[in-house]
Parts: C-alpha cells; structure tokens; sequence
C-alpha cells in the first residue's frame, strides 16, 4: 500500500461569486479554485478590495457560491457550522460575555457540561495567553487581547479549518508582529488547516506553507508559492527579503 | 486628581444651587405674588409634617405616595413584560412584525390619558383603570425600543454565533435578547417618567388618595400649600425613581460601558 498523502481538506472547485450593484452585475470572484491539506497553512494575499474576504465567507458559508461548489471534509458547504471556525476582520466578540463565556459559547451551544467545557475553554485562554482575564469584558481589553479571545474562541470549538479574515488588519504595527508570532506560536502548538486572508506580504510569508496570490477585482489565482523557510522565520532573512521582493513585484504589475 | 476634585465639587455646587433657588422662591412671594403662592418653608413644613405622623386627607405622605407608586410598579412592569415579549417578536419574526407593526404604529401615538374616559366606561373607577393606563404608558414605550433593538442586532454577531454552531432557537436567547438589552433598558427609562406622569393624571381624574388627587384636592380646597406640597413630593419621587433605574442600569449594562 503506497504511502498515504496527506489528507485533502479544503477543495474550491471553479468557483464564481457576483453581487447585485446599483450599476448592474459586480464578479468578484472568478474561477477561483483552491485544495488545502490537513494542516496546511495557507495565506491568500491579495490587494485591496479584491474579494479575499469573499473567499472567507463563501468557504464559511456565510454566502453561497453562484457556481462551482466548496468542500469541506468531503461535505458540501450549504451553511456556517463548527467544523469551519472565523476569527473575523472587526473581531465581533458577544460584548455581552466575558472572554471565558465568548471563548465557551460554542462548547455550550454544542451542549458540553459546564464543568468540560469550562477546563476546554480555559486551556484555550491559557493557550492565547489570557490567563486572569477570564472574568473580563471585551470593552476593557486591549485590540491585541481582543483578537486573541477571537483566535481562542475559534480554535475552542476544535475546528478542522481556520479561516481568518485579516485577523490583525486592525492592529497597530507593533502589536501585529506580536500577534504574528502569537499565532505562529499558537498553530505549531495546536496544529489546523488555516486559510488566512492579509494584504501584508511580510505577513503571508513570515506564516504561510503556501501563499496564493490572487488578481484584483475579480479575484482569481495569479501564482501560488510555496514557502520552505524554516521556522521560526526572521522578517531580514535574505531569503525573506528576496521572496518579498519577487512577490510583491509581480503584484505591482497587475494594479 | 482630576476626579476627586470633581466629586467634591458636583455636590457643593447643588448644595449652592437649590439654596439659592429657595432664596429665591422665598423672596419672590414677599410681595403681591404671595397672595397666590405659598413660600418655600410651609411647603417644606407641611411635607415633613405629613411624611411624619400629620395626615392629608385621611392619610399621611408617605401612604399617598405608596399608592401611587404600587399602581406605577404594576402597570409598569405588567407593561413592561409584555412590551418586551411583543417588541423581540416583532423585531425577530418577519410575519409577527408584518402583523403588529400597522396597528401599533396607530396605537403607539395616542397619549395614555387619551384613553381615561373609555377605561373608565370599560373597567370602571377603580383601581384596574388606572393600572390599565400606565400598562399602555409602558407598554407602547417598551415595545417601541425592544423591536428596534432586535430588529437592529449587529449581523456579524448572528454569523459569529451560527459560525460557533448556534441553532436559530439559541440564536434568540444567546444573542438577540442580550444584544437588545441597552435598547430595552432606554425603552424601560422613557416609560417609567411617562407612567410616573401617567398615574398622576389617572389619580387626579379619579381617586380618594395618591399623589394625583393632593393637587386636585388642594385645588378644590384653595389650599395652595398643599398644591405646592404634591407638586414637590412628585419631583422628589420622580428623581428617586431615576436614580435608583440608573443604579440598575448601570449593574446590568456594565458590559456596554468602557469606563466604570
């Protein structure tokens, strides 16, 4: 028996997305096709508004696809649901819980007894670095610590797929390189397939296995690169350097 | 630094302020004007007078002003329960609010004492009539704010929730119930002062006691003092009232404040 691949989690097959705009008919993705293995870290990177975070919603199902169709785990995706975890852009914490009931509502929703999914929880609140701030409200905590709840609620519900909406999008310069690290820290500890979303090059190559360039408006693959560098990566590495360069020029070129 | 200075300084200054109101009052109704007002010490006198042992009517401050607060309390919250239920319905459901919202939207308009003749034909003098009038002063007002509350959730905590495997069923009580809770909670504020305002209406209409009925009393004894006494002892309720909602608020909103 030949040795087993690893297992093909994610499949995006011709996928094609339009809005309804006021000027008539917006495409903003095109035959968009995407396989990710189990425990794939994959970053789509992509300029401004190309329609990345399209991508995320439709794999989260938070949208439906016009054509083509989206596996995940061999299962059609019709609606969202816990296999496929997002930490969103805005972060969207449930300001109405603390970070321990945030990072336990799936667990509770899933019908877990407290006393599980409280010891669950807890070991993802440790897991981001929150310990002490179980009994908080999200209104008092910092971007960065939000973010972290939301990388913890996500992952407490023991996802298959990750998906993150430029998760850091929102953070000052110096808190995205901690979190960058944080998350690294946090993958190589708690290993998922992950699909995230950034237009930071240094991003997508300090965290990708692969990155997926995408054309602008409408989106669709460009170049895929596959990202060797050992970890953990050092943003002035000169293999690093030439990779951002050599990224970042074909993107220059298609704006 | 800043802080405590400010501590000190807001009460000294009500202090300073409603000492010099009296002053004012007390000197204003010196001249002419005090044939047709009563100063500012037999109105206070006869307030403590009759909070402590004196009686008007046949009963004292404090047994007035319990009626009429057990009458708000029970067309309040009655009012209340049902605005709530009615107004998450209606912002939740398509079809409930497709059904509820024309004729509320006639009803919501109509100012509760619009309704004191007909509640008294229907229901009578007694004390269901005037329950009847604050529920509506509180009902239309919490509905109001309960339904714009649902029906304005933020959608992203609806994916959030569905995302972490929320059925619809949970989705209401996990996410829009306590997503409307500030919304609510300004609709349970607005309708507390209009019931406070409506059991006086309600009191002065119909009623052998509640503060309502000492102004009208006073008025047909030409007792202004007594006028003047009701007319403070309703200020005086009505601002504890809102204190003490603050208080509430404060303890069950606290999520919503970055600062306390």
């Amino acid at each position: 028996m030949p040795m087993e691949q690893k297992r093909q989690l994610i499949s995006c097959k011709r996928v094609n997305k339009s809005f309804q705009v006021p000027e008539g008919t917006h495409q903003v993705i095109r035959d968009f096709n995407l396989e990710a293995q189990e425990n794939e870290f994959i970053c789509l990177f992509g300029p401004g508004q190309c329609g990345k975070t399209t991508i995320i919603n439709l794999i989260a199902g938070f949208e439906l696809p016009d054509e083509g169709n989206i596996l995940v785990g061999g299962e059609l995706v019709t609606e969202p649901g816990p296999e496929r975890g997002v930490v969103f852009q805005n972060i969207t914490l449930f300001p109405w819980l603390t970070v321990m009931g945030n990072v336990e509502y799936g667990l509770k929703m899933a019908g877990v007894p407290k006393q599980e999914r409280r010891e669950q929880a807890q070991k993802y609140i440790d897991l981001v670095g929150l310990q002490g701030f179980e009994n908080t409200f999200p209104v008092k905590l910092s971007g960065g610590m939000r973010q972290r709840v939301g990388i913890a609620r996500a992952y407490c519900i023991e996802p298959k797929v990750m998906l993150m909406d430029e998760p850091f999008g929102a953070l000052d310069a110096q808190t995205r390189y901690l979190m960058q690290e944080e998350l690294q820290r946090i993958w190589q500890s708690e290993k998922r397939t992950v699909i995230f979303v950034t237009n930071n090059i240094e991003e997508a190559i300090y965290l990708a296995d692969r990155i997926i360039v995408l054309s602008n408006c409408p989106a669709t693959v460009k170049k895929e690169y596959v990202i060797d560098l050992p970890r953990p990566r050092k943003y002035t590495a000169p293999e690093f350097l030439a990779l951002r360069k050599e990224i970042t020029d074909i993107v220059d070129k298609t704006l | 630094m800043k802080k405590k200075q400010r501590t000190i300084m807001e009460p000294i200054c009500a202090v300073i302020s409603i000492f010099a109101f009296l002053c004012l009052w007390h000197l204003g109704v010196k001249g002419e004007l005090g044939r047709l007002m009563p100063g500012p010490v037999p109105v206070i006198w006869m307030f403590l007078e009759t909070m402590f042992g004196g009686t008007i009517g046949s009963r004292t401050m404090i047994v007035h002003i319990l009626y009429s607060l057990i009458r708000v309390m029970a067309g309040y919250l009655l009012g209340a329960a049902a605005g709530v239920i009615l107004g998450l319905a209606m912002g939740w459901n398509r079809l409930v609010e497709a059904v509820f919202s024309p004729l509320f939207r006639i009803i919501r308009p109509i100012p509760p004492i619009a309704w004191i003749p007909i509640s008294i034909i229907w229901i009578g003098l007694g004390e269901d009539a005037k329950i009847f009038l604050i529920f509506l002063a509180s009902f239309c007002n919490v509905t109001l704010n309960a339904w714009s509350g649902a029906k304005n959730v933020d959608k992203d905590y609806i994916l959030a929730a569905q995302m972490l495997g929320a059925r619809k069923s949970s989705l209401l009580f996990t996410i829009v119930l306590p997503a409307s809770v500030p919304s609510v909670f300004a609709g349970l504020q607005v309708a507390l002062s209009s019931c406070w305002a409506t059991v006086l209406a309600a009191e002065m209409v119909r009623s052998s006691e509640g503060l309502g009925w000492i102004i009208i009393a006073g008025m047909n004894n030409n007792d202004m003092v007594q006028i003047m006494t009701g007319i403070l002892a309703i200020g005086l309720v009505g601002m504890l009232l809102s204190m003490i909602f603050r208080k509430v608020e404060t303890r069950l909103c606290r999520w919503n404040k970055s600062d306390s």
